[in-house]
């Protein structure tokens, strides 16, 4: 291994913890969180010593705190401890021999088609903050109020994103940050806070990302509504015509698609389709929610 | 003190995993008090000289873990300077937990410590001739 020189101040500490989490496999939620930690036990150190530097502080800190690498393994292993409600992803890996009926019984396919369900309310809902927030933080910039307006925007933007995150890592069992990243200490001029928030891309592209979810929410809703009508809809509407003899479908365009509804091997075909189409959206809804995992992860977590 | 070797680094580590969580509990339920987590790393600090063998910045990973499992309780609060501070309270199932850890820490102690002491030896670094 390495042997840099220790870094001598908080930022640099952090960036090491960084690296050597990232070198270590650790998922993004958990490099934020174990951010978050450090950078309080680090300011917290600082604001008890106000005789020392901040370099003096940062090199004694490395005693007692422990080196980048030692706390990125510490978190590495008490993840690995902590077991959530969902197997862990690395141990899933091997779901490839799941076998395509299987996945009926995967928790995940489930909570991400209740996500696809939810994302039209919640992609509506941010769009509509994002939208009127920027619009608002233009116009009233010519004013007095603003500034503090397009901070309290930015500030509902992070917290957003935040709990966008817990919604993600309760129904995607992606690991999402599970604290809200430190805000700039007050002491700070309003100027450096706008200039900080400005050029943290964070900030951006979480407001891209609470903008992104209406078409993706509209898009998985759908997906997810016809899916579960059209599979649920043939399964259970043949069923129904077999055990009662009747069929109300009236398609004089397509003969034989008529036909197909008002005989008995036919209704058994398309209940056995109906059924096939409700793992196809399973197995739909698993990729999905995979899929969504990564864009969340890439967009919503500080790093 | 001398440099120590990498297994006994390694042996320390495994050691500290489980304890940590218990010298935790037991600091929070002696405060009776919530405390934030670096008064808690402060307070671990001050419980001897074996405080330094456990650094600060894993308590963190665990004061977590102790809180998923429910033997802690949590929440933010703004501090006047510096940035907003999450405090950790025990709860009643921490308290009953500590009770419980500190009784198979007690057999796990004297068991260990018979295993040393039963041949009445003492163990020296002396390189065997």
């Amino acid at each position: 291994m390495k042997q840099d020189r220790p870094p001598d101040t908080v930022r640099a500490y952090l960036a090491a913890l960084q690296r050597s989490m990232k070198a270590q496999g650790c998922k993004p939620g958990l490099i934020s969180d174990a951010l978050a930690d450090c950078e309080e036990h680090l300011n917290n150190e600082i604001a008890m010593n106000p005789g020392r530097s901040e370099a003096d502080v940062l090199a004694s800190v490395v005693e007692t705190y422990g080196t980048p690498e030692e706390i990125a393994e510490e978190y590495k292993s008490m993840e690995a401890a902590i077991s959530g409600p969902f197997p862990k992803s690395d141990e899933t890996l091997p779901a490839r021999h799941y076998g395509f009926f299987n996945v009926v019984r995967d928790p995940r396919a489930y909570g991400a088609l209740m996500y696809m369900l939810l994302s039209l309310v919640t992609g509506v809902f941010y769009f509509t903050v994002v939208v009127t927030g920027v619009a608002l933080s233009f116009g009233l910039a010519i004013l007095i109020i603003g500034v503090p307006f397009a901070l309290l925007f930015i500030g509902i933007c992070r917290v957003l994103g935040h709990v966008e995150g817990r919604i993600i890592e309760g129904l995607l069992a992606v690991r999402m940050p599970r604290r809200l990243p430190p805000p700039t200490p007050a002491d700070e001029t309003i100027w450096t806070q706008i200039k900080e928030a400005l050029i943290d891309t964070r900030t951006w592209s979480t407001m891209f990302y609470l903008a992104l979810m209406l078409p993706l929410g509209v898009a998985y809703f759908v997906i997810a509504v016809v899916g579960i009508a059209l599979s649920f809809g043939l399964a259970f509407g043949s069923i129904w015509s077999l055990i009662t003899g009747r069929s109300d479908i009236q398609i004089s365009e397509v003969p034989w698609l008529e036909h197909l509804f008002h005989t008995a091997p036919g209704l058994i075909l398309a209940a056995i389709v109906g059924i096939f189409l409700f793992f196809v959206v399973l197995h739909i809804a698993r990729g999905v929610g995979w899929l969504h995992g990564r864009i969340a992860e890439l967009l919503l977590v500080r790093l | 003190m001398a440099e120590e070797t990498p297994y006994t680094r390694k042996f320390r580590k495994e050691l500290m995993a489980g304890l940590s969580s218990l010298v935790l509990l037991a600091v929070l339920a002696r405060a009776g008090r919530e405390m934030y987590g670096y008064e808690i790393a402060k307070a671990v600090k001050a419980e001897g000289e074996g405080g330094l063998i456990f650094k600060q910045g894993a308590i963190y990973p665990v004061l977590r873990s102790l809180n998923q499992l429910g033997l802690l309780d949590s929440r933010v609060e703004a501090s006047a300077f510096g940035p907003p501070r999450r405090y950790y309270n025990i709860t009643d199932e921490g308290r009953r937990a500590l009770f419980e850890w500190q009784g198979a820490w007690r057999d796990m102690r004297g068991f260990v410590d018979d295993a040393l002491a039963s041949q009445g030896a003492v163990y020296e670094a002396r390189p065997s001739a």
